[in-house]
């Protein structure tokens, strides 16, 4: 390996320690009628991940929604990709996984250095606040993940929340048409405002968007690339009473290919 | 090891917190002083970490041939990042990919097998591992034991099995100056014979010494020759003649009396057959990786310490009749056309059994 490739990999791991991303890759963003989709799951980094095999017991809710009709996900425990349905190629497919929460702590230092890179200095402020910035981050966290496949027309119902606890619902179908991706955020079925958004390009995940929801949970970026964008958000609040945890964060994402159009190569 | 991920999915959901991921790791630690790791992993997630790490346009779905093709020449950098330190210190591994599938079915799961590969240094007592292309957690065998390891993080130190330690410098040179010995007396019959051989030609001390510096001279030579790979010779065809090296030497104890000058010459050409010989058994013994040298030295000490206590031993038997009249007639020439008849019959066996 030549130094700066080393260099290189090194600060892309390193990046990686504090947070991961988790996603779902579908085998194909453009099904037709009678195809079998496979769905994986991955966590990661930059839009580059590992596969995350099915694990039943963690699994809260595993659907794919074809226009009305909304289906569990079959699939084999312990295997990768984690699940698959078979597209009706009519309406827009739309996936969603939601894992149960897991605990994780991490040291005082990585703690703060994540929560600065998701964009949660408010808690940050809060920990200062409480006395705790020299203590551990204790926090349980679960994934919110959706996945948009293209179907024959473009389609109301993926504006539609599908009612994850936090949720990235965009206002029109990002898969047709060359309008910048408007969307909101959604907490507990409420607007989230003020909560850091970004969109990773995945051929290229150098090309990085990033802003904040307004008071209405509303966001909008100007995709420059057609293709697979990633685009994600993470959710923090006080952890449920009872739990061993102080925090608890939900990680919401939505992954979808975004056409060519006008200015939009 | 696939098979394995259920029961350690099972194990382990309830005690990580991080996603656990495809990736699977068996760790074996050799007693020969080499380490194995065979890392199963999801092929395009890997290149797609190492094409982002380096700069590159990120693959999209390949099928077997072609991930094979991109993911070859990053190898080396694979390589970099599976980090074994025993006792603290590195040990620099080497990868190749062992297997690769990308079923054509997308509800089955691609994977890549690669086999990682290092040193164990003399006297280490424990080893970490990380492997720092890995996001999710993921588990590591070894010695039957299943350690979880987050993302890129490093293990706590694994103590070595105790079968699976290498061994010291001292150790290694022991058992192979046992070895040596062990390969002429008991186990040697041939090369006896042919020490014999040499030792009967003659009651003179020089001549005999003399013709056993030749052959030790000469089987050294080969044997550090063949060991390193600079001279190759199969062993169909020296082994008939280390035979006939032994019928020779007992034929000309029974048609002559003294050292002829061609002799020492003669014995020097067979010392090297029989180097080649002594190689062949050392190759199947196996000798250590970090101690190659010393073990070689010490299997040949060992080899002259045997050559040596033959004739010792031979002298022990019959050297107080050597200044006997009859000292010839009734054990050097019996005793040489039995040696020659011995050589003869296995010359026949090794060249058409």
């Amino acid at each position: 390996m030549r130094p700066p490739a080393i260099a290189s990999a090194a600060l892309l791991f390193a990046a990686a320690l504090q947070a991961h991303d988790f996603w779902i890759e579908p085998s194909t963003f453009h099904p037709e009628k009678g195809m079998t989709v496979s769905v994986g799951l991955r966590v990661g980094q930059n839009f580059v991940g590992d596969p995350v095999p099915r694990n039943g017991p963690y699994i809260e809710r595993f659907v794919v929604k074809q226009g009305r009709d909304e289906e569990p996900i079959d699939g084999m425990n312990a295997t990768d990709p984690a699940g698959w349905f078979t597209a009706n190629g009519r309406a827009a497919a739309v996936i969603a996984y939601a894992s149960k929460p897991s605990f994780v702590e991490l040291p005082a230092a990585k703690f703060e250095d994540y929560l600065r890179q998701q964009g949660l200095e408010r808690i940050i402020a809060a920990r200062a606040q409480r006395g705790e910035r020299a203590k551990p981050g204790r926090e349980i966290f679960s994934r919110c993940a959706k996945a948009i496949l293209t179907g024959a027309r473009a389609s109301i119902a993926v504006t539609q929340p599908l009612g994850l606890r936090y949720e990235i619902v965009p206002h029109g179908d990002p898969t047709f048409g060359g309008a910048p991706f408007r969307g909101r955020v959604i907490y507990q079925r409420t607007p989230a405002p003020g909560m850091r958004v970004e969109a990773v390009f995945l051929k290229q995940p150098s090309i990085r968007l990033s802003t904040r929801s307004d008071a209405e949970g509303n966001f909008s970026f100007a995709l420059p690339r057609a293709g697979v964008w990633l685009i994600k958000s993470v959710q923090m609040i006080d952890a449920p009473r009872g739990s061993k945890a102080e925090w608890e964060s939900l990680w919401a994402s939505l992954t979808f290919d975004a056409p060519p159009a006008e200015g939009r190569p | 090891m696939r098979r394995l991920l259920p029961l350690l999915l099972l194990v382990a959901a309830a005690a990580h917190a991080h996603e656990i991921g495809t990736t699977q790791v068996r760790l074996s630690v050799h007693a020969g002083g080499a380490w194995t790791a065979s890392i199963t992993t999801a092929p395009l997630s890997l290149l797609n970490k190492l094409e982002v790490a380096a700069g590159l346009p990120r693959s999209g779905a390949l099928d077997a041939g072609a991930l094979r093709a991109k993911l070859a020449p990053l190898l080396p950098r694979v390589a970099s990042l599976v980090d074994v330190r025993f006792d603290g210190a590195a040990s620099p591994a080497s990868v190749a990919i062992a297997a690769l599938e990308v079923p054509a079915d997308v509800s089955r799961p691609a994977f890549v097998v690669l086999n990682a590969s290092g040193s164990v240094p003399p006297n280490a007592r424990a080893f970490t591992f990380a492997y720092g292309l890995t996001y999710s957690t993921y588990a590591l065998t070894y010695d039957g034991r299943t350690v979880w390891i987050e993302g890129d993080a490093r293990c706590a130190p694994l103590p070595l099995a105790q079968s699976a330690q290498p061994p010291t410098r001292a150790q290694v040179i022991e058992q192979y100056l046992v070895l040596g010995f062990q390969h002429i007396l008991p186990k040697g019959l041939d090369h006896i014979l042919f020490i014999l051989g040499i030792f009967l030609l003659t009651t003179r001390l020089r001549p005999i010494l003399a013709q056993v510096t030749a052959f030790t001279v000469a089987h050294s030579i080969t044997l550090g020759l063949t060991m390193y790979g600079v001279v190759s010779l199969s062993s169909r065809i020296v082994e008939p003649l280390i035979a006939v090296s032994i019928a020779y030497v007992a034929i000309e104890n029974v048609v002559s009396t003294e050292l002829k000058p061609w002799r020492p010459a003669v014995v020097f050409a067979f010392g090297l057959l029989h180097g080649m010989g002594f190689a062949g058994v050392l190759r199947e013994l196996g000798l250590p990786r970090g101690s190659f040298l010393p073990a070689l030295v010490s299997f040949n000490l060992g080899v002259e310490a045997g050559q040596l206590t033959v004739i010792a031993l031979a002298a022990a038997l019959v050297g107080g009749f050597r200044d006997r009249p009859w000292y010839r007639r009734r054990v050097v020439v019996p005793a040489s056309c039995a040696i020659a008849a011995v050589g003869l019959y296995w010359s026949i066996q090794r060249l058409f059994g």
